[in-house]
């Protein structure tokens, strides 16, 4: 089943001629259609990487994300609306749904104007809360824009980020600067796993509304990196939903400016590349993992014939050798997946709790895929196991696997023999002198036969 | 073995001859009658298996048909007590299996068609044909009376404490153990009489038979070293009682080990220590009766009483030393809860649990046994009359069985050989006093009143006399009535009470015509139909055999309780809050819960009926989480309605049972009609589950375990959003704090 | 047989006066510091009125019990490792010991009948009140054969 899947999305992908991994139907949510071409770079970019690109107002009749119950689109990408809300048609339900059919969404917001109530309940669902205030924006007086914000302090001036953690693959990082105009800031509940920060405002910004008065610190409820300038979540089907605080960091005039901190030299800026990077992390270029053939068997010298791969019974105390294929994809083609430095892919032998936790050993590697593998014995314990390969790490697709298979106890001639113990020998030897004994009494006696009658006589 | 004795009868004059010939032929009525009484079922419904463990032993005879024997021995079923799997192969009595496979591969060998459901339906008429003649054996080694022998057999054949366990489609293992515990006895009896290694090498292989087809083994492994021990204490040790024991025991013991399932257990087990006791005690006694022949009797009397004395401090301390050290497993549960009726009630919830452990109500006995009950104390007292050595074993089996069966309902099951052999005796000596008695000569006369007024002291007036033909068609003429009433209760009782399949259930619609309400098929059929082929399937344990067997689907637990833990777990999540219920579900792979509500229609057999139970085995494990008292009002009421505590509001099952219930009634009115109380006009809510199938009249519904929220939210924040609820401004400030 | 005595009768026993230490149930076939004139006595009594055949069934019935107790011993002393097979190998002796017995009783009471009628004692009333033995040697040594072929068919299939 996951095999056909594979090959049809495969199939799907070389047919559109598309560099995404799923699909390239994007539509773009645009409040105006002016406003289209203050983002023609993006448009084109987007389109040089094969998207097949359609246009929408959010008021328009037609704009519908789904048809006869499929998705219309496989991307999404929201600018944020001048208008209240996003219509009838993209209700906070509409773009779950939309998400919990694996379509990808970027949400973008801007500082400039305050963001409706709909989107904010809809961030609310995933988690991601907005100021209170839904005009703040994220100011900060020491990486700034001196040269379009000298007074205002609301152009950030960030590094492309690093890997969130050491165990973590990086996929926004690079040289240069990145110029975030207008910042809506968010902030990330903190118990949720699907959340990830992409990138964070330095510790010395804060928020809030420029056209209100400077508020008490008090006020201010969250600061520094508390603040998300662009988040990601990645839902459990693995559909990503990214979150960009600026919108004008995308348009034309931003991808092509220059800009100067405090103390800094003129540089451009690097808006472009990190456009593409979030689009395309966001649309399923990178960071998408799969799983391709899954093998498990009994450990045996040489080959294992067809037949006796992925048996659906094991025995206990059986070794057992499990491999699992995994391939990345990366822009446009499949590699081989590596894991970072720091981190392991593992097995784990579940029943109830798992029995076996074991690290996964890259063992080979074909032009698309590695291939990890790990041998065990299984547990003295009999039950229905499953094999689980369970990594989900951020910016990563989820591998979650999970396959069942029985560990059946010793049948009744698995046992060592009773001649095969040697403490058994003098129960046997006991044994068979009783039936020797027996047959040779059985002869004398039947010998003795005719005389005992004789002594029964006399007697 | 029958014909043989039978072949003994047909030989000699010609009147004798006729004698025997009618008396096959009223046997194979017997058996005819006993066999067709059984198959109301049949045709009342269908040729389907009821009830709980029949399914079972169905879904293993079908395995062990498909996959030889051999592989049915080591059969570990991961389709049961997810996740743990069962060793089934080891932990089941192959007996009645291995029974009807053989039939099968007979009948398939003659070639004759048949399908294996219909040998199992038909296998307990069939072995309940058997027991008449069995029983007809054994009640001819009791009585010379050979009437004695048929109206035990026609009892046997028809009495309604067997039938309850024998009707056609109660493949059950008590189908073939009455007949093989009935033979064993008459084997036993035979080996007694004639002190013959044939006779008692013959019984323990039924006894071995016996072992792999019931539990209920254990009866005759403590019955017949009881039985031998009386024989004893009474001075009545003969080399015949030697013989047979000893080869029965060492034989037996060595058949009944054989058996996976019961391996060591004769020799560790202090349910089998009697029997091992009075062998080694049958062997001291042989040693000194040896001894004896040789000595005068002072000097042996010396000899002995040391010995004894000796023997006995040293078995004594052993047995302790063992049994407290552990190599001999200490009694076992269900035996403790013999002796003491409460015990299982504190200490083991899952036996008390289940309603054939109750115990015995009174009326049950008449009604299980009609008239036969009271000819039952004439019966034993007719024995003491005699007193051989078979006499002493109807008496101590008829006490043992009597308290038992008051102890166990399903113990009447014991209880009903012994009380048909004991009406039989008694029945035949009154009719064959009173009809075949000629009037004897004068010069007897007085003799034979005499004898006669002995006897019967208080059961006839001795004015009449019993010679009168006044007399005799009177006592006859009652006793016809007594046995033609007998006959339509019997009858009775197995077409009304016994012979419900349980899975097909019948009502009659207030116009008097029948209904089937086929709820329990119809959802398992779903299930079967609906869900992936390892769907794991959480219901009670009372359904796990039906599950298992009808939709095929792997399940949590099931009516073989061996793991008392996992039941509780399945109690906890029925239990308890949905929140706690969920990582439970999750962490087993339940798919799809099943709970059976009888609120729509009445029936009372219905999980809430049973919820306490859940809730006490539940409490056993973990006492701090689940706990009874919070289930009950405060006034001690258990109750559903309004009133009903926040807990059991709360709990899985209450919210599973009710789900939507109320839309089926105008607003408010919603009414439970098993417990006649009107529900709160609220449907519960259900955040983590979703309903997926509700039969017909709602006695079955199957709920879906949801998965986890794709966007990691609660269950309960979905759901609302779903509805269209606003999210609390809330949870947004506590985000923020931290 | 050391291993099955331990249980008594609490039926049959009038108790003397003078306590008598005796050493063990088995050994009193040899003598004893007491009770030797009896133990010696029993075995004089023995030899001289014991049929050959029956003689020959109690070498056998010795030869078991040493089988036994050898096992016992060793399964005393080295553990009992392989239980089934323990098992099977003990309970063949038992189980040919009591078998044996118990033709040595059929035949021997048979063939003794009229020369000791009444060893039974306070039996006797019931033993009389049976008809007859009713087994003859024959018979009985062919049913020795049928069980004693069971328990071996056992034994084997439980020490596989």
């Amino acid at each position: 089943m996951r095999w056909c899947l594979a090959l049809l999305i495969c199939a799907l992908v070389a047919a559109v001629n598309a560099l995404s991994s799923s699909g390239s139907r994007l539509l773009v949510v645009l409040d105006d259609t002016t406003e289209k071409s203050s983002y023609s770079t993006l448009w084109s970019d987007l389109e040089g990487r094969g998207y097949d690109l359609s246009f929408e107002s959010p008021k328009s009749d037609q704009l519908s994300l789904f048809a006869h119950g499929e998705r219309a689109y496989d991307h999404l990408l929201i600018l944020p609306p001048k208008s209240k809300g996003l219509g009838p048609a993209l209700t906070p339900k509409h773009i779950l749904d939309f998400l919990n059919k694996d379509g990808n969404i970027v949400l973008a917001l801007s500082g400039k104007s305050s963001t409706s109530s709909a989107i904010s309940s809809l961030l609310l669902e995933l988690d991601v809360h907005l100021s209170n205030d839904r005009s703040a924006v994220v100011i900060d007086h020491f990486n700034y824009d001196t040269l379009s914000a000298a007074e205002k302090h609301d152009v950030l001036l960030l590094q492309r980020p690093n890997a969130l953690r050491t165990d973590v693959k990086a996929f926004f990082d690079g040289e240069g600067v990145l110029a975030l105009p207008r910042v809506a800031p968010q902030t990330l509940g903190s118990d949720s796993q699907l959340l990830a920060p992409i990138l964070k405002a330095p510790t010395t910004a804060y928020a809030y509304n420029p056209k209100e008065e400077m508020p008490s610190p008090d006020d201010i409820e969250s600061t520094g990196s508390q603040l998300n300038v662009v988040s990601a979540i990645q839902a459990r089907n693995s559909a990503r939903f990214t979150v960009l605080g600026s919108v004008e960091a995308l348009e034309d005039k931003w991808f092509s400016a220059s800009v100067k901190a405090p103390n800094g030299k003129k540089v451009p800026t690097v808006n472009r590349e990190f456009a593409k990077q979030l689009t395309g992390w966001t649309f399923k270029e990178t960071g998408v993992l799969k799983v391709g053939k899954i093998e498990h068997h009994l450990a045996t010298d040489g080959e294992v014939a067809a037949e006796d791969l992925n048996p659906k019974i094991y025995r206990i105390k059986n070794e057992t050798v499990f491999n699992i294929e995994v391939s990345e994809y990366v822009y446009d083609k499949w590699v081989p997946f590596e894991v970072p430095g720091d981190d392991k892919l593992q097995l784990e032998f579940t029943m109830l709790s798992p029995f076996h936790r074991l690290a996964l050993q890259p063992t080979s590697r074909t032009e698309t895929s590695a291939v990890y593998s790990t041998q065990f014995v299984t547990p003295d314990q009999h039950g229905i196991f499953s094999f689980r390969v369970n990594y989900k790490r951020p910016f990563l697709t989820n591998i979650e696997e999970k396959h069942e298979v029985t560990v059946r106890h010793f049948a009744h001639d698995e046992y060592p023999r009773s001649w095969a113990i040697s403490g058994g020998w003098v129960w046997i030897a006991g044994l068979w002198s009783v039936i020797g004994g027996f047959l040779a009494f059985v002869v004398v006696w039947l010998y003795s036969a005719p005389t005992a009658d004789k002594a029964k006589k006399t007697q | 073995m029958a014909k043989s004795s039978l072949d003994l009868l047909l030989k000699g004059s010609s009147g004798q001859n006729t004698r025997g010939l009618l008396r096959i032929v009223i046997l194979l009525t017997i058996a005819a009658a006993a066999v067709a009484s059984r198959l109301f079922s049949v045709i009342r419904f269908e040729s389907i298996i009821h009830e709980f463990d029949p399914w079972f032993n169905f879904r293993a005879t079908k395995y062990l048909v498909e996959n030889g024997f051999y592989s049915f021995w080591d059969w570990f079923d991961d389709r049961t007590w997810h996740p743990l799997g069962r060793v089934t192969g080891g932990t089941l009595y192959p007996g009645l299996m291995v029974t009807s496979g053989v039939i099968y591969h007979i009948l398939r060998f003659l070639t004759i068609p048949v399908d294996i459901r219909n040998v199992c339906v038909l296998l307990a008429p069939g072995f309940s044909g058997l027991t008449a003649l069995a029983m007809y054996l054994l009640t001819c080694e009791m009585s010379t009376s050979p009437s004695a022998g048929l109206l035990a057999a026609a009892f046997m054949g028809i009495t309604p404490g067997y039938i309850s366990r024998s009707v056609a489609g109660s493949y059950d293992n008590e189908a073939i153990a009455i007949f093989l515990l009935v033979f064993t006895f008459y084997l036993w009896i035979k080996a007694v009489k004639n002190g013959s290694i044939m006779w008692g090498a013959l019984a323990a292989l039924f006894y071995g038979y016996m072992v792999s087809a019931w539990g209920g083994y254990v009866f005759i492994t403590n019955l017949i070293p009881l039985h031998v021990f009386v024989l004893l204490c009474m001075g009545r040790y003969s080399s015949r009682t030697y013989i047979a024991y000893t080869t029965w025991y060492a034989l037996g013991t060595l058949g009944s080990m054989q058996i996976p399932f019961v391996g060591f257990l004769p020799i560790r087990n202090s349910d089998h220590m009697a029997a091992l006791g009075v062998f080694g005690l049958l062997q001291l006694v042989a040693f000194a009766e040896f001894v004896r022949g040789f000595l005068p009797g002072k000097q042996f009397q010396k000899l002995l009483t040391s010995m004894v004395l000796l023997t006995f401090g040293l078995g004594f301390a052993g047995l302790v030393l063992l049994t407290v050290s552990g190599v001999i497993a200490p009694w076992s549960g269900r035996f403790y809860s013999l002796w003491d009726t409460g015990y299982a009630k504190i200490h083991i919830p899952i036996i008390a649990s289940v309603s054939e452990h109750q115990p015995t109500a009174w009326p049950a006995f008449f009604f299980d046994l009609n008239f036969l009950i009271w000819l039952f104390p004439a019966g034993v007292f007719l024995c003491f009359q005699k007193l051989k050595d078979e006499h002493v074993f109807v008496i101590i089996y008829a006490v043992l069985s009597s308290y038992f069966a008051g102890v166990m309902v399903r113990l009447m099951l014991t209880l009903t050989p012994v009380v048909c052999v004991a009406a039989a005796l008694a029945l035949s000596a009154v009719l064959d006093h009173f009809l075949v008695l000629s009037k004897p000569s004068p010069e007897s006369q007085a003799k034979a009143n005499a004898v006669d007024a002995k006897s019967y002291q208080g059961m006839k007036s001795p004015i009449v006399g019993i010679y009168s033909h006044f007399s005799k068609a009177f006592v006859s003429g009652s006793m016809t009535l007594y046995l033609l009433i007998f006959v339509a209760h019997c009858t009775w009782v197995t077409s009304n009470a016994y012979s419900s399949p349980s899975v097909v259930l019948a009502s009659r619609a207030p116009d008097g015509s029948q209904m089937i309400i086929d709820d329990y098929r119809e959802a398992y059929y779903w299930l079967r139909q609906n869900t992936p082929d390892n769907a794991k399937i959480m219901s009670w344990w009372d359904y796990g055999y039906q599950i298992g067997g009808m939709a095929d689907r792997p399940t949590l637990v099931d009516n073989n309780t061996w793991n008392n833990t996992h039941i509780a777990t399945v109690g906890k999540a029925m239990s308890s809050r949905e929140e706690v219920s969920y990582p439970i579900l999750r962490q087993h792979d339940v798919d799809y819960v099943l709970v059976v509500f009888g609120g729509l229609l009445g029936y009372s057999g219905d999980d809430l009926n049973k919820f306490l139970w859940m809730v006490r085995i539940a409490e056993g494990i973990w006492p701090d989480e689940v706990k009874e008292r919070d289930f009950f009002t405060a006034r001690g009421e258990y109750r559903v309605d309004e009133e009903a505590t926040p807990t059991m509001k709360n709990s899985l099952m209450y919210k599973m049972s009710y789900y939507n219930y109320q839309s089926l009634f105008p607003s408010g009115q919603a009414v439970d009609r098993v417990r006649g109380v009107r529900l709160p006009a609220e449907s519960p809510q259900l955040n983590t589950l979703e309903e997926a199938f509700t039969s017909e009249n709602w006695i079955i519904r199957i709920f879906k375990v949801k998965d986890l929220d794709n966007l990691g939210r609660e269950h309960s924040n979905a759901v609302a959003f779903d509805k269209g609820l606003k999210r609390k401004r809330a949870s947004k400030e506590r985000a923020l704090a931290f | 047989m050391p291993a099955k005595r331990h249980a008594a009768s609490t039926a049959s026993a009038p108790a003397p006066s003078t306590p008598v230490t005796l050493s063990s149930g088995p050994a009193t076939l040899k003598s004893n510091s007491s009770v030797v004139d009896i133990a010696t006595h029993v075995w004089q009594q023995y030899i001289s009125n014991t049929p050959q055949r029956t003689l020959l069934l109690d070498a056998f019935m010795a030869f078991l019990v040493l089988v036994g107790g050898l096992q016992f011993l060793y399964c005393v002393l080295a553990g009992n490792y392989p239980f089934n097979a323990f098992l099977s190998g003990f309970s063949a002796a038992v189980g040919q010991f009591v078998l044996t017995a118990s033709l040595r009783m059929q035949t021997s009471e048979s063939s003794s009948a009229a020369s000791k009628p009444s060893s039974k004692g306070k039996n006797a009333r019931f033993a009389d009140e049976e008809t007859e033995g009713g087994i003859s040697p024959e018979r009985a040594f062919a049913d020795y054969i049928f069980g004693s072929l069971i328990l071996h068919f056992f034994c084997i299939n439980f020490i596989n």
